[in-house]
């Protein structure tokens, strides 16, 4: 038997969500038509809603409503410090420190070359003209400590350090009342490699 | 061919490459030492709290565990191998440059062990970034090759008679070199000095003439190898180039 073909046209639509199988998709479907049709409806007029309004901000490449996100309009932030980060996640995770109170980049990915993610998925030309605002003086690069991340850095800063910015990189080491036994040799390693002198 | 042994304990390992798998699960593509190219799931490797997620990278030597009979095996546990490697700038993209040359030429379970430990010697040069990476990558190709079996002749011509110095070939993937005054040339084929050959042969890269020679011809060969798909490493750094 078959399904009615709206139903199997949903079915292919909902796989187009990451670790979403055709298995998962027809759970979901029939979820959504059967037991919570209310739900279904906010879904897509929710979906519908973000696709008009929500693009990216123009100058810090986040998710955004307006072309300047409020983040970037704020007048509280200092605009000497430019933090480059690979995901808006990321972005959520450093302002839950409050210890950064300048602006940010999110470049929406990193480089990865085994899966052809290159420089023009990164937006790094927008990075680019954004760091040479005439505010900038320092980039921070905090992209994950993953090797993806490190070649991202990499580039980044040879891009940025070419045109006369001073770049600098999210340090590593020992987590938080990190205890040497129970840390990951990689880690430790690191650390003992990149140890700094006592002030 | 499939192995047959079910369960492997601690093979010498590198990642080289690693994808999104489910849910929380990563398929990691390995290089082992005894078994070649092995794929494995590594389960809820990407929770938060996964005791594998700091280790899947690339470029470290690690010592994995798994069990299978299929081609995708279980991943049960990795270790830390010996020391850390620490590629940094440019050694990074040439690792992921070599990573992309065994996942596209090493076919799965195929054990070259020698190759293994070139690809380990070759990570620890790049590591300590004291020799042009050109030379570096140039050897690896060469020796990759040769280690998989393609013959890619550099001290005899195409008839088998001694390749000589000052005399300038055309080399042909899968033919060897031909003297450049018997063959009219063709757009598959690339034009170098018997110097390069030779040199090549010698393992020594440092005239600036055979590093470009050998570029050239490394490039043919792999293009001969690894069919229409480009590397994408190599658009990678163009493209970074262009901007």
């Amino acid at each position: 038997m078959r399904n009615p073909p709206a139903l199997e046209q949903l079915v292919e639509a909902l796989r187009c969500l990451p670790g979403v199988g055709p298995k998962s998709a027809l759970r979901m479907a029939y979820h959504l038509l059967q037991r919570d049709r209310k739900g279904a409806g906010l879904l897509a007029q929710s979906l519908d809603q973000a696709l008009q309004v929500v693009s990216h901000c123009n100058l810090c490449n986040n998710f955004s409503e307006h072309p300047i996100c409020p983040l970037c309009a704020s007048e509280n932030r200092d605009k000497s410090l430019l933090c480059v980060v690979e995901m808006p996640s990321d972005l959520m995770m450093l302002e839950q420190t409050h210890s950064y109170q300048g602006m940010y980049f999110v470049l929406m990915g990193r480089l990865s070359p085994l899966d052809g993610i290159g420089p023009r998925d990164i937006h790094l030309d927008k990075l680019i003209k954004r760091a040479q605002d005439g505010y900038t003086e320092e980039v921070i690069l905090a992209t994950n400590y993953t090797v993806e991340g490190e070649a991202t850095a990499h580039y980044v800063s040879e891009l940025l350090r070419s045109r006369g910015l001073k770049v600098s990189r999210i340090a590593r080491g020992l987590p938080m009342g990190g205890e040497i036994e129970h840390v990951d040799s990689g880690t430790l390693a690191q650390a003992m490699l990149e140890r700094r002198s006592v002030r | 061919m499939a192995v047959s042994i079910n369960r492997q304990d601690n093979q010498p390992v590198y990642v080289l490459h690693t994808y999104p798998f489910k849910e929380t699960s990563l398929v990691v593509e390995l290089f082992s030492r005894e078994f070649g190219r092995v794929a494995a799931v590594a389960k809820g490797a990407r929770r938060p709290r996964s005791a594998m997620r700091g280790m899947l990278q690339a470029f470290q030597p690690l010592q994995a565990t798994w069990s299978g009979k299929a081609e995708l095996k279980n991943l049960h546990s990795m270790e830390w191998g010996s020391g850390l490697l620490l590629l940094q700038g440019e050694a990074l993209m040439c690792g992921f440059y070599l990573n992309e040359l065994l996942l596209r030429l090493l076919p799965r379970e195929d054990a070259h062990d020698a190759l293994f430990d070139y690809y380990n010697q070759t990570l620890c040069i790049l590591a300590r970034n004291d020799v042009a990476a050109g030379t570096t990558l140039r050897r690896f190709e060469l020796r990759m090759l040769q280690e998989m079996g393609y013959a890619v002749p550099l001290t005899n011509d195409e008839n088998a008679k001694p390749v000589i110095q000052n005399q300038l070939y055309h080399y042909i993937a899968e033919h060897g070199a031909v003297a450049a005054d018997t063959h009219a040339g063709g757009a598959n084929g690339v034009q170098l000095s018997g110097k390069t050959l030779l040199d090549m042969a010698r393992d020594d890269y440092t005239d600036v003439q055979t590093q470009q020679q050998s570029k050239q011809l490394m490039r043919l060969l792999l293009a001969h190898y690894l069919g229409d798909k480009p590397l994408h490493t190599r658009q990678l750094l163009m493209d970074l180039q262009a901007l």
